[in-house]
């Protein structure tokens, strides 16, 4: 029985061609640079805070504008933005590598004491506004930098368009199991405009009030680059406001929409979401919607060998990259790239880092190790589903 | 354009037909290799890692899969605004064109194109090879010896000399015989079909050799003999290190199954000398609870719900459950679904193994390829078969 099937490599590329999204720019705010993941974002932004065996967190976003057809993305970086730019270089892996749009780095606003708490600050935006104003696309797609996800903008946007919005608010209906705090729930009529909204529930006594409205905001919008820059220039005096305070403030003078998604987000603000949206992974259905669609993530490639297993190894529900050396035991774990694992040691229930290395006999149970980090024979490293144990970069213990 | 010293002619148009169902839609050279590689990735990466910017590939067979993976040699950062790698094709010429007859036509047809760059010299290479070699060294040793024509040798076992080409030395290296396949082997120093030659010098060779209706316009038949016999300074550089004729289903299994040994010569773990691929990008593998790993290599993409043992999954491939595969090869995308068996078989790219086959299994005769099965690429082996060992399906 033979069938004439075209090998995987041509059909990948044979994907439809639609129309170019050269009607919207992306900016991606990579800047939150508060460490609330307990030491992994202690020196790096929590968009490079590194995801899923081979990613950063800031891929999905990235991934996301340009699976889109988006060819011209901004970045906005913090302060410490070495290992963001490590990672992205000239956006070659992400196809952004480009005579006409491209990657663009946008260097963020310096916060000092008070720290980061905007989701999207307009002063970030007002310090490189020639970003804005040389283009001349018709809208920006404005998307945290710290949230995993998979979305083709492609429908977003034409809603946007038919709709003749100003501001397009993605959102998600809730689910009684979403983790709902500290988010921004919204009302929507009939005709998917948004008339009501309700910043930012705290505590369970605000979830209920905030039940009825139901629709909660996913830090993704779209917005007309012309307002925006309008927004920008009115604003401009305020110094540190938060584009979302002023969408909400002026819900009655602009047309503000709101379009669903029914894509997974996840977004990471805590050690335990971070933790959690890891081992989501492991589940195939969640691993189905996020990357084994035709979508791809894309990320910078290393060129590392395959993963070698030795004769001792044993793996079971795992996810583990490339360039790795197997020889313990690994159970309900993610091993980043170039991870080596020495006879008799234990890695359970932990995300283990790229380049760590475990000797021999040594043991984890709920812990996350951070990039590099030796952890010497017979040592026993445990921590708890609700509070995993963090090793910080480079640590040998 | 810049003048380069030194530019590769990778050959890369020969159809590979010892290697049966494996090169049945692509040219040998973008075979798999060794899970997440292709042949021509050791090559390319071998030019990379010699300071080598400028690459023309001679293609023929089945071009389409190898062009596409080849692009424009960015995976190998071969992207040069001084050189790059040039694909090159037969071509059609203002009076006549032909196929290329021969390596050694395949290059003079090109002789425009290494003109183009007006090297001092080209290194001649194959594109099924696998191995690691500075050629910057080779070169050094070209220069030393004031040479015409410096061939790359390695030390076989006398026992497979008889499967090479070759040669013999004097005490300062340079060549005083070179027999092609010799049935009694006077020495057991054989040509890796990597050649360096001063550009007048092969162009020259190249117009004589058009010239002789006799000739079958190959390298290591025509145009090193020819060299000889004029008297050329031919000396022969000595390789040490890991090198591999992949050219048969018994060597490519041979080679490929090496690679799982520790302290493999190889190496390709040694970051100082990286081989680069083109790869597709593809999430982390994932092994499910039923799996069962030893001894092997898993690439990107791949899940695994069944046991695997000293065998090799190239990115993409599935393995079911109750699905056991022993010393094994399977490449891209290769799926084997619940309750079979695998054993001793390269299973090719986005073949299909259903349910309960038997694949390897022992039969009533002497098994031929030393016992290898091959499924050929884009292949489904329908539910419950059972494929003796050493057969091609």
């Amino acid at each position: 029985m033979k069938r004439v099937r075209m090998p995987k490599v041509l059909r990948r590329s044979f994907r439809k061609v639609e129309a170019r999204m050269s009607n919207a720019i992306g900016i991606i705010y990579a800047n939150n640079a508060a460490d609330s993941l307990q030491g992994l974002a202690l020196e790096r932004p929590i968009a490079a805070v590194p995801f899923g065996g081979r990613y950063r967190i800031l891929d999905f976003a990235l991934s996301s504008m340009v699976n889109s057809g988006m060819r011209t993305i901004g970045l906005v970086t913090p302060h410490h933005y070495r290992p963001l730019l490590d990672h992205l270089g000239a956006g070659k892996a992400w196809f952004l590598d480009r005579k006409d749009g491209g990657l663009f780095i946008l260097p963020g606003v310096f916060h000092g004491l008070g720290g980061n708490n905007h989701t999207f600050c307009i002063k970030d935006l007002q310090n490189n506004i020639e970003y804005l104003e040389k283009d001349f696309a018709e809208n920006v797609i404005i998307s945290s930098g710290e949230q995993i996800f998979n979305i083709n903008f492609k429908s977003a946007l034409e809603f946007h368009n038919n709709k003749h919005a100003d501001v397009t608010l993605i959102y998600k209906d809730m689910r009684e199991s979403d983790d709902l705090t500290d988010e921004m729930f919204f009302e929507i009529d009939k005709d998917y405009k948004v008339s009501k909204v309700k910043v930012k529930v705290n505590d369970t006594q605000d979830l209920k009030k905030a039940k009825p409205l139901r629709s909660y905001f996913v830090n993704i919008l779209i917005i007309r680059r012309e307002l925006l820059l309008g927004i920008i220039e009115k604003y401009s005096s305020f110094g540190c406001i938060d584009l979302i305070d002023i969408l909400t403030a002026n819900l009655e003078v602009l047309k503000i929409y709101g379009n669903p998604t029914c894509s997974l987000i996840g977004k990471i603000r805590t050690l335990k979401d971070y933790f959690d949206r890891s081992m989501d992974l492991l589940n195939l259905e969640i691993r189905g919607k996020l990357w084994l669609g035709e979508d791809r993530i894309h990320t910078k490639l290393k060129d590392n060998p395959p993963t070698q297993y030795a004769s001792k190894a044993k793996v079971s529900n795992s996810l583990i990259a490339s360039g790795c050396t197997i020889a313990g035991e690994v159970v309900n774990s993610i091993i980043f790239r170039g991870v080596i694992l020495e006879d008799g040691c234990q890695i359970r229930n932990s995300i283990i880092l790229p380049k760590c290395h475990i000797h021999a006999n040594a043991q984890t149970d709920y812990a996350i190790l951070d990039k590099s980090v030796t952890v010497n024979g017979e040592n026993v490293l445990k921590g708890s589903p609700n509070n995993p144990l963090v090793v910080l970069k480079k640590t040998v213990i | 354009m810049r003048k380069q010293e030194c530019i590769a002619m990778l050959l890369a148009g020969g159809q590979g037909s010892r290697l049966g169902g494996l090169t049945r839609i692509r040219a040998k050279p973008a075979v798999s290799f060794c899970g997440k590689y292709r042949i021509i990735d050791f090559t390319l990466s071998n030019c990379l890692n010699s300071d080598i910017n400028t690459v023309g590939v001679l293609i023929q067979y089945k071009p389409f899969l190898l062009n596409s993976y080849i692009g424009l040699g960015s995976a190998w950062d071969l992207d040069n605004p001084y050189g790059g790698v040039h694909i090159l094709p037969p071509f059609l010429g203002e009076k006549e064109g032909s196929w290329y007859n021969g390596t050694a036509n395949a290059v003079h047809q090109n002789h425009e194109f290494i003109d183009y760059y007006d090297p001092d010299y080209v290194i001649i290479l194959s594109g099924d090879h696998v191995y690691k070699m500075d050629y910057t060294r080779m070169l050094k040793f070209h220069k030393e010896k004031n040479s015409d024509v410096t061939i790359a040798t390695i030390q076989v076992p006398w026992e497979e000399a008889s499967r090479f080409g070759i040669l013999s030395v004097d005490d300062d290296k340079r060549i005083t015989k070179f027999t092609e396949k010799p049935s009694q082997p006077d020495s057991n120093l054989a040509s890796m079909g990597v050649y360096i030659f001063n550009w007048s010098i092969l162009k020259q060779a190249l117009i004589d050799d058009a010239k002789d209706s006799q000739s079958q316009n190959d390298f290591g038949k025509n145009i090193i003999p020819q060299q000889l016999k004029q008297g050329k300074r031919v000396y022969a550089y000595k390789f040490q290190g890991y090198w591999r004729d992949v050219g048969t289903i018994e060597s490519y299994y041979q080679a490929n199954m090496e690679s799982l040994k520790a302290g493999h010569f190889l190496n390709i773990f040694d970051p100082r000398f990286r081989i680069f691929s083109n790869e597709d990008i593809l999430p982390p593998h994932f092994v499910g609870s039923t799996a069962e790993i030893e001894n092997s290599l898993v690439c990107n993409g791949c899940i695994i719900h069944g046991k695997v043992s000293n065998s090799i999954l190239a990115f993409g491939a599935y393995v079911g459950k109750g699905v056991e595969i022993r010393d094994s090869i399977l490449l891209p995308y290769a799926k084997v679904h619940t309750g079979s068996v695998i054993r001793k078989t390269i299973v090719g790219e986005n073949s299909e193994i259903m349910r309960r086959c038997i694949v390897g299994a022992e039969g009533q005769s002497v098994p031929n390829q030393e016992g290898i099965a091959v499924i050929e690429d884009n292949h489904i082996i329908s539910e419950g078969s059972i494929i003796e060992a050493g057969k091609n399906a």
